[in-house]
């Protein structure tokens, strides 16, 4: 009988009368409760426009200054602090400044795409084993793992790539890799920081994001469109197969861009194991690398020692990018979670 | 003022009787004095203080420092003497490299930088009113991880090269010219640099620079400059982090700060044997450094931005600087800038902070007499 | 073809397994050889001494007024919008609202950092500050909250409603006496969300903290804060084994708090469960 109740007044949490929401219509104490909340909810959406548009002030003397340089070239570099300045486009900056976001965006893109394209069958897998296979009794315990991976600070992810994660790595599996020979996956393996550990250790932390919304998702499947399939004789890979995964394809692909989202943004791990080179593209998987996130971080002493604060402006522009690559990210993944939400199967709907 | 003349006929007697080691015998040798406990130096401080105003201030103040690695062991150092000179003066000092010191002094973040290089022209240009104050003299040291081989020879040349990428391997040519009978392996040399903007690299670069004209006229000096792209170069954070790196990985050659050097050596590396402008090749101690300030001792500045690097001398040592503390001349509060004041003239008084007891620990040297005066007439301008 | 499907059907079960494997052994990795780093450091003078001394005591105080400060802002501000978009906004203001606050939810914290640096420790001098590291902390969190106060209440039936309006309680009663207690796990559980995350982050921290060896103070402005994750990355830096472990055991003291966060959480499910099987008449 509820649920009859909820259904004839739409979505849960609103009243029969909508008209009553209006601040207007409500009286003394509701009213001042209204537009205090009215407030506390806008600023959400104020910090995030604070943020673009500071973002973009700050950015702005460096993209005038650099021009397209930004994406053709792949020197970023200060200058000589010591020498003298000069002044381009208007704007003085030191001797030799010169600022190409091409290795950063390089080193985000790549080191993102590794991780999730290891991350997603990975979490998906270990999902569908975690809800279909395990007793109720075991997910929750199990589920912890989903719980701690999640939580681990990066930094400390950073500590485990440095000690333990990466030395094993670089004697066991990289000397492997490296005798194959293969080009892109040889070269001196060093003491495991580089391109391929700290993909893996974003992989390791963008794992429990994809394989909690697959859980939810998964457990959303209806009983009875798998009942129907066992029923038809399917083995349970087969049900998983036809009719699991089409079900939850477009949760699927929101998941994998909400990581790839986590991955890009992510700062302290990649700093500590990713080896920061600067001025110079990773020629295999072992090869140091730089990504926006760390740069920033690693760079942000560096660059207020530039009185000219061109190399402040600089390091802004690069956040811009990352900023603007992130957001995108984001509205793609929304637009396919939003186009995609009239397929699934006609199974289920309206019994 | 009196009272302190037969203090200083005393103290080095006190401190000698103390048996702070090899420090002690330098005294007699150098004759210029730069090191800290010889009579000469101590009577021109003792002048000079009565015009800086110093005492305990009315009100608990805390310094906040931060940057320099190479100078951060000092401070901890001088964090309980100050404080128990001084009851209201507490010191809290931070590491994060020479350009966050300067960076942070700048924007008043903390009351006192600490670097090892001095403020730029346009730093200085841009920020009237910041003052360099030395406080101590400081070294730097070129480390390798070579199993096999110690008493390495290298010039600035041939290590800019290295960090140039155009020598890769150590029993190239160059490396074993210069150190005939030594067996030098087939290892890649991998170059670490520092990340964080950097006093150390400042003074190494300035080294570079004036040893290799390629490296003058291109990355140049700085505490954070253009390093030319080396494949397999790794980066370090600070001085402690450099001998981490350094440690693990074979084959590695870095610079390290003096104040790390004990450091390093316990993790096994060796320290190189550098060319100094005499052609000599010397190790930084007490003598070689001693020397090289005598020579750079001459003409100092009134910014008091000098450098000491490449310095003639027979025995000078090539990387040797001055440590700085970068400072407003006009602080909030009369009893910050006492505080401030206090600190920075027990830093450099040869009886307290730059004592034997607390500079050998770190290796550093004081301030040579001659300087003294200068940098208390900069200590003065400190008002609130 | 019977015997194809089967074999196909167990190797996939064991590419499952293998794959819940890689979930579970990195977790379990990290957990002990974070343990493993951190035992020679481990002691009662963690608790008692400074990380001036090598010890911890500054440091999980810090952390812990981080996370009351994140608990009191992002906390009040949250769960107020969570509570605006579910129970006050209408139409396209509030679909544009939540859009707004999830677009939020993917800022990476350096961005945050970075801005809060520029802004409020050096336009605003405030310097390296509580504030401005709370303020950091919150605006990376405040999402979050928003989003799981806004489905707890989304999911307290209307019926509760009708039942309270039926007797004539104005909305702000209604919210107070009914709502919000019936939904209080669910915000608490995303309350313990954002604090879990205020633990372990440390890139905005960096340019709004500063970093201290002495314990914390109130003061808003101008002192700096020690916190745990800070004593992780400048220790990893420092050489000799001394130093190292107290890394390690600073990592080792977030991950408890975290899993102290996460047990929190699951007695707050539980708490939730048995609400829900009461409410259903």
């Amino acid at each position: 009988m509820t649920a009859a109740v909820e259904q004839r007044s739409g979505p849960a949490g609103r009243f029969l009368s909508a008209r009553t929401r209006r601040l207007s219509e409500l009286t003394g104490r509701d009213r001042v409760l209204g537009a205090g909340l009215a407030v506390a909810a806008l600023l959400p959406t104020a910090a995030l426009v604070f943020l673009a548009y500071e973002m973009a002030v700050q950015a702005y003397p460096a993209i005038v200054f650099n021009g397209w340089h930004f994406f053709t070239t792949k020197k970023f570099t200060m200058g000589n602090l010591y020498g003298a300045t000069e002044v381009r486009s208007g704007y003085k900056a030191a001797a030799g400044a010169s600022f190409g976001v091409l290795p950063l965006l390089f080193g985000t893109v790549v080191s993102s795409l590794i991780a999730l394209v290891l991350a997603v069958p990975v979490a998906v897998g270990g999902a569908i084993l975690l809800v279909e296979k395990l007793p109720r009794r075991l997910q929750g315990t199990l589920g912890v793992f989903l719980e701690i991976l999640a939580g681990i600070p990066s930094i400390v992810f950073g500590l485990w790539g440095i000690y333990t994660f990466g030395p094993l790595l670089s004697r066991t599996v990289y000397r492997w890799i490296a005798d194959l020979g293969i080009p892109w996956l040889d070269g001196p393996t060093g003491a495991g920081q580089g391109l391929l550990t700290a993909s893996l250790v974003l992989a390791v932390m963008i794992i429990p994001i994809v394989a909690s919304i697959t859980r939810e998702l998964v457990r959303a499947v209806p009983a009875v469109s798998k009942e129907g399939a066992f029923a038809l004789g399917l083995t349970p890979t087969e049900a998983v197969r036809f009719v699991t995964l089409p079900y939850i394809r477009t949760g699927l692909v929101a998941a994998a861009i909400l990581g790839w989202a986590r991955a890009l943004g992510e700062t302290m791990a990649v700093l500590v194991i990713s080896g920061n080179a600067l001025n110079i593209y990773p020629h295999s998987v072992f090869d140091p690398f730089s990504t926006m996130a760390a740069t920033i971080a690693a760079f942000l002493d560096s660059a207020l020692t530039d009185s000219t604060h061109m190399a402040l402006h600089a390091l802004a522009e690069v956040g811009l990018v990352l900023l603007a690559l992130t957001l995108l990210t984001n509205f793609a993944g929304r637009l396919v979670a939003r186009r995609f939400s009239d397929a699934g199967l006609p199974v289920g709907r309206g019994v | 003022m009196k009272r302190l003349i037969p203090l200083v006929l005393i103290a080095p007697l006190a401190v000698a009787a103390c048996g702070s080691s090899s420090h002690t015998s330098s005294p007699t040798t150098a004759p210029a004095a730069p090191s800290s406990n010889s009579s000469a130096t101590t009577g021109s401080s003792s002048g000079g203080t009565s015009s800086l105003n110093l005492g305990n201030p009315a009100s608990p103040v805390t310094l906040n420092e931060s940057g320099s690695s190479l100078l951060y062991p000092f401070l901890q150092e001088l964090v309980d003497p100050l404080h128990s000179k001084y009851s209201n003066v507490t010191l809290a000092p931070a590491a994060g490299g020479s350009g966050k010191g300067i960076s942070d002094a700048i924007a008043g973040t903390t009351q006192m930088g600490g670097s090892d290089a001095y403020l730029s022209n346009s730093q200085a240009s841009a920020n009237p009113g910041l003052l360099n104050i030395p406080i101590a003299i400081s070294s730097q040291a070129v480390n390798y991880n070579v199993p096999g081989v110690s008493n390495l020879k290298l010039t600035g040349d041939v290590i800019a090269q290295i960090y140039q990428g155009k020598i890769t391997k150590w029993n190239d040519k160059a490396i074993a010219a210069l150190n005939p009978g030594t067996n030098l392996p087939s290892t890649t040399i991998v170059p670490v640099r520092r990340v964080d903007a950097s006093g150390d690299t400042f003074i190494f670069t300035s080294f570079l620079s004036a040893t290799n004209p390629a490296w003058q006229s291109g990355p140049a000096f700085g505490t954070s400059i253009t390093w030319p792209a080396v494949s397999n170069e790794l980066t370090a954070n600070g001085n402690p982090g450099m001998v981490q790196t350094c440690q693990k990985t074979p084959g590695c050659i870095a610079y390290i700060g003096i104040s790390s050097e004990d450091a390093a050596k316990s993790a096994g590396l060796g320290e190189a044997e550098l060319q100094n402008k005499a052609g000599n090749y010397v190790q930084p101690d007490d003598s070689t450094v001693g020397s090289a300030v005598s020579a750079g001792a001459q003409s100092i500045p009134a910014n008091l931005a000098a450098p000491i690097i490449y310095e003639p001398g027979a025995q000078s040592y090539p990387i040797v600087n001055f440590e700085y503390i970068i400072v407003k001349n006009k602080q909030s509060s009369a009893d910050t800038a006492q505080a401030i004041r206090d600190f920075l003239a027990f830093a450099v008084d040869p009886q307290g902070g730059s004592s034997s007891q607390y500079l050998a620990k770190e290796h550093f040297v004081g301030l040579p007499s001659s300087v003294i005066p200068q940098v208390q007439k900069a200590i003065a301008t400190i008002q609130g | 073809m019977q015997r194809r499907r089967q074999l196909t059907d167990r190797l996939f079960w064991a590419a499952c397994g293998l794959a819940f494997l890689l979930i579970a052994a990195p977790a379990i990795s990290v957990l002990v050889s974070v343990f493993h780093q951190a035992l020679p450091a481990l002691g009662w003078q963690l608790f008692t001494h400074t990380t001036h001394t090598n010890g911890l005591e500054n440091a999980i105080l810090g952390t812990l007024l981080l996370l009351l400060g994140v608990l009191i802002v992002a906390g009040t501000v949250g769960v107020a919008a969570g509570i605006y978009l579910a129970e006050f906004a209408t139409g396209r203001t509030e679909k544009m609202l939540r859009f707004f606050s999830e677009v939020l939810a993917g800022m990476p914290s350096i961005v945050i950092g970075y801005i809060a640096y520029l802004t409020l420790v050096v336009q605003f001098r405030w310097h390296y500050s509580l504030l401005a590291a709370i303020i950091a902390l919150s605006v990376l969190v405040i999402p979050y909250i928003v989003k799981t106060t806004e489905v707890s209440l989304r999911q307290v039936p209307t019926s509760l409603r009708e039942g309270g309006a039926g007797l004539g309680m104005p909305r702000s009663s209604i919210l107070g006496r009914i709502l919000l207690p019936t939904a209080l796990p669910g915000i608490a559980s995303g309350l313990i969300v954002a604090l879990a995350i205020s633990t372990g982050e440390l890139a905005p921290l960096l340019f709004t903290a500063g970093s201290s060896d002495n314990l914390p103070t109130l003061q808003l402005f101008n002192h700096q804060v020690p916190y745990l994750t800070n004593v992780v990355y400048t220790d990893l830096a420092l050489p000799g084994a001394r130093a190292h472990a107290t890394s390690a055991a600073a990592g080792l003291f977030s991950l408890v708090i975290l899993v102290l966060l996460i047990a929190a959480g699951r007695l707050v499910a539980r708490r939730a469960r048995r609400n829900t099987a009461r409410m259903s008449l």
